[in-house]
């Protein structure tokens, strides 16, 4: 069983032609009791087929929102969401996410939880028990096959919820703080697990976290938003060499690359602080 | 291993060698001496209570006379005929109103129309308590099985649709948006994601039900009826026979801790997953 190895050198052709994802001028608005806020305001971003792009910003900046409205889970106020070149109206399969919390189903087993995605698109139960099984051993926990979520820790849960996000083949992969829940020593083994697991699926990946460190170390690229509207601040581009670790987190090039992104939040932030201060 | 070892001897000192604190032990058995010994001390002071003469032996008979009428009550046959009687009607009376408030609070919890139809409908008729309907029923029905099955019906029914609406609603969001990420369809979200995340509460709903389907059975049997627990205990009653009127509690009290019983039995098995 071989997984989405999408075809590298013929895709860097199109890529130039078509991303992966194009939002355009996004904006979203939420009726709440004190009458309509502005969650995003006209966001615009590309991504590259095969990218892994990060976003990171302050909590409640709207980046939950931008990654829902991709997944077809939030409809837009307004702009547009192409994925793959087709406008996105509805949950896909062809997208996949992993949520900050794993959400599996607590009655399933984590092979039955894995194997759910490609069940409901009509496989039969030997294949998708087949693609899980794959997945499964992709992720280390081939001795919690027949496991049932409550008996794993938070650290093999999320693995159990990216496997299963993968078990469609998504062609984008939409990541909302999957590890924003765990402890900094799981964090750090996550995250070198998922680079590892990256250079093997070369699905599109979209990741969200509020942790900057985090958010180089993964990235191709970093998209900083700032809150009250949410907006996109600034792009930084992360020429880190691949494969990556965790452990380029001591390289001259990360420390200069991280003190750019400090600057550009602290400078946001202080713009913030001066205007409510004004009002 | 050296380690390991000088850890053990450590807790084989500090303990029984059960690694269990020999106090506890002590105390553990105790408590199981004292359980054993409840119910034989209460029939006995019981007993002397009654043959003291402190109080008429015929209003208050001894636990031996008990045991003679509820003896004579099982080689009559009568015991059978009434022991299923009351079977059937709870039974039954309790899988119809559980599949039906299964049903519609599936329904309910899912579609917020049809819970706009049915809820103030079904928040209103809740609280009146079963046993106001005898008299209503005993119009529409006279003495007939219908009518007992109707209370508890009516009995089980309201409780098992409350939970079960409560249960549906209660599902994780968060699980629902999953199974939407992975493509699941309106039909397997319904049985496999929404059904299966409110079993919990659902279960919780049939184990209430259990008891209140055996109190809808006693107003079912007062209000009318040919054979029955409740119905022998009422017709004890009426010839002054205190020992079978005991022991027709007593026999409605097994039955019903029985099923009780039974029932969580079943109920662990159901949510597998826990
Ligand atoms: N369903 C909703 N209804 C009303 N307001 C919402 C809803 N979801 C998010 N918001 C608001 O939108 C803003 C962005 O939220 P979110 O995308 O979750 O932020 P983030 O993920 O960056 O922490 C917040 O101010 C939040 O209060
Ligand atoms: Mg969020």
């Amino acid at each position: 069983m071989k997984l989405a190895l999408a075809s590298a050198p013929a895709s860097v052709e199109s890529a130039r032609k078509q991303p992966a994802i194009q939002v355009s001028n996004l904006s979203i608005v939420f009726d709440t009791r004190r009458g309509q806020t502005i969650a995003v305001d006209r966001v615009s971003f590309d991504v590259a087929p095969g990218e892994f792009i990060c976003i990171v910003g302050p909590s409640g900046c709207g980046k939950s929102t931008v990654l829902n409205t991709i997944a077809g889970l939030e409809v837009p106020f307004e702009g547009d969401i192409l994925v793959e070149g087709s406008r996105v109206y509805s949950p896909r399969p062809d997208v996949g996410m992993v949520f900050q919390q794993p959400h599996l189903f607590p009655w399933k087993s984590v092979r039955r939880n894995i194997a759910h995605g490609p069940r409901m698109l009509g496989k039969s139960r030997t294949e998708a028990n087949a693609i899980a099984d794959d997945l499964i051993a992709m992720v280390g926990l081939k001795r919690f096959a027949d496991a049932y979520p409550n008996t794993l820790s938070g650290g093999m849960q999320q693995r159990v919820a990216i496997a299963r996000a993968l078990a469609n083949q998504p062609r984008v992969l939409l990541m909302d703080e999957p590890f924003g829940a765990l402890d900094a020593q799981t964090r750090a083994v996550m995250q070198d697990n998922l680079l590892e697991l990256r250079d093997r699926i070369k699905a599109t990946i979209v990741f969200v976290t509020h942790d900057i460190d985090e958010a180089i170390v993964l990235a191709d690229r970093v998209l900083i938003m700032s809150a009250g509207p949410g907006r996109i601040l600034r792009e930084v581009a992360v020429k880190l060499p691949r494969p990556r670790s965790n452990s380029v987190m001591v390289e001259p090039t990360y420390l200069s690359l991280k003190k750019d992104c400090l600057d550009v939040i602290r400078a946001e932030g202080l713009r913030a602080f001066n205007q409510s201060d004004a009002s | 291993m050296q380690e390991g070892t000088s850890a053990r001897q450590e807790i084989a000192l500090r303990t029984d060698g059960r690694g269990r604190r020999p106090d506890s032990a002590r105390l553990r058995r105790l408590n199981i001496l004292v359980g054993a010994l409840s119910l034989p001390l209460f029939i006995g002071l019981w007993e002397l209570v009654s043959r003291s003469g402190a109080v008429n032996m015929v209003l208050f008979p001894p636990p031996t006379v008990v045991a003679a009428a509820v003896l004579e009550w099982i080689r009559s046959g009568q015991f059978l005929g009434d022991l299923l009687a009351s079977l059937f009607r709870v039974t039954t009376g309790f899988i119809v109103g559980g599949l039906l408030g299964i049903l519609l609070g599936i329904l309910t919890g899912q579609f917020p129309v049809v819970s706009s139809l049915l809820s103030p409908l079904f928040h209103i008729l809740r609280p009146i308590p079963p046993i106001a309907f005898v008299p209503i029923v005993i119009l529409w029905f006279g003495l007939s099985e219908a009518g007992k099955l109707f209370l508890v019906v009516w009995g089980v029914f309201f409780t098992v649709w409350l939970s079960t609406h409560i249960g549906v609603q209660k599902v994780d969001r968060g699980l629902i948006r999953a199974a939407l990420m992975l493509g699941t369809p309106r039909r397997q979200m319904l049985q496999e994601i929404v059904l299966l995340g409110a079993l919990p509460y659902i279960v919780v709903g049939l184990r209430t039900a259990v008891s209140i389907s055996f109190y809808t059975l006693v107003a079912a049997e007062l209000a009318g009826a040919f054979a029955g627990i409740v119905y022998r205990i009422e017709i004890a009653q009426q010839n002054l026979q205190t020992g079978q009127v005991m022991g027709g509690l007593a026999a409605l009290g097994l039955i019903s801790f029985a099923a009780d019983r039974l029932f969580s039995a079943l109920a662990e098995r159901t949510v597998w997953w826990r």
